[in-house]
């Protein structure tokens, strides 16, 4: 994980959440993690791939969810309903895409997958051999927590990122 | 999601775990569900991005998922540890890379991302308003449930619109 992938995303969210939600952000202490992230209530997975690729995180409590949801939607929720769900993803995509807008201008091109959110706390999400740096987003509702297990990848390499075993199946298939 | 994206995923997956694993496959029952997917002891997520777009999920139980480890990685595991996962990844980006290879001699070309992997039974993944379209492959090695949210692409609409816009709307249909 290189810690120069780390400020497009703390800017784009200070960003976006100022614009959408009328919120400050501060940045909590950064960690850099190797094992498995056990969820928060909610996460929001986006894939990126190009010369940045990985995964990328947002996990926050229940009570975040809908405090930043309700006011980007700019109507109450009180449960996390499907309209709800939509919301915080798209908020997710939002960041992620404008974090590749400010890659790309650092010379790194990127897309971005459709996001996918998972609900329930406990459950394990490993990024494999790639590492996460965890940065928290303290905002007056609580935090959002922002992983990123991103690599840059070699020009002549897709799955730079995978594991040996892969050129040793793509062999035995043939 | 369209059908069309079925087959290559079927056949990948039947040709991998014929050469991996060692086991004939079949196809069970397809199903199509718009409700989120409630997970299973193992699950996989691989995002595909291109002309064809969207994720791909493996789901599992744990004793699937060793068994697939253990013949994969030639050693027998008796725990999901670190080297299980890695195995059980590695099966889930075989099967995805080389479904997207047969997706692009269809004509939809596409990248996929690294994989990531989740423990744990019961949370719920949504993949929004992509519909699913699942994929029970059964074997003597045991289940693997596939879950197929994949739509086709409008050019390089995907991404970029969804946060050219200076005040976007959630509720709107993604492309």
């Amino acid at each position: 994980m290189d810690v120069n992938f780390m400020n497009p995303f703390v800017d784009s969210a200070a960003e976006v959440l100022k614009a959408e939600a009328g919120l400050s952000v501060t940045r909590g202490a950064i960690t850099m993690h190797k094992s498995a992230l056990t969820t928060n209530d909610i996460t929001v997975l986006l894939s990126m791939i190009g010369q940045v690729q990985g995964v990328v995180l947002y996990e926050m409590p229940f009570a975040t969810a809908l405090a930043l949801v309700s006011r980007v939607m700019g109507q109450e929720f009180a449960v996390f309903d499907n309209l709800a769900q939509s919301g915080m993803a798209e908020l997710g995509n939002v960041i992620t895409g404008r974090a590749t807008v400010r890659l790309s201008q650092a010379g790194y091109q990127a897309t971005i997958s459709p996001p996918t959110l998972i609900q329930g706390r406990g459950v394990t999400i490993s990024t494999l051999d790639f590492s996460r740096l965890v940065v928290p987003l303290v905002t007056e509702h609580g935090e959002l927590v922002v992983h990123l297990a991103l690599r840059q990848s070699a020009s002549d390499k897709q799955n730079v990122g995978l594991i040996p075993l892969v050129v040793e199946s793509q062999k035995a298939i043939g | 999601m369209n059908v069309k994206f079925l087959n290559p995923f079927v056949d990948a997956a039947t040709e991998v775990i014929q050469a991996e694993i060692g086991y004939v496959t079949r196809r069970g029952e397809l199903r199509l569900e718009k409700e989120p997917y409630i997970t299973n002891d193992v699950t996989v997520i691989i995002s595909l991005i291109g002309q064809v777009v969207g994720n791909v999920i493996y789901s599992m139980s744990e004793s699937t998922a060793l068994f697939l480890a253990s013949r994969i990685m030639g050693e027998t595991f008796t725990a999901i540890n670190g080297l299980a996962q890695s195995g059980v990844a590695e099966l889930g980006n075989v099967i995805t890379g080389r479904a997207s290879v047969k997706l692009a001699n269809a004509g939809f070309g596409s990248v996929i991302s690294p994989p990531t992997l989740l423990r744990g039974k019961g949370a719920t993944i949504s993949t929004l308003d992509y519909a699913r379209l699942i994929v029970p492959l059964v074997g003597d090695w045991g289940q693997l449930e596939t879950h197929l949210a994949l739509r086709e692409a409008n050019g390089a609409r995907v991404v970029e619109e969804s946060f050219a816009a200076p005040s976007w709307n959630p509720a709107r249909e993604r492309p």
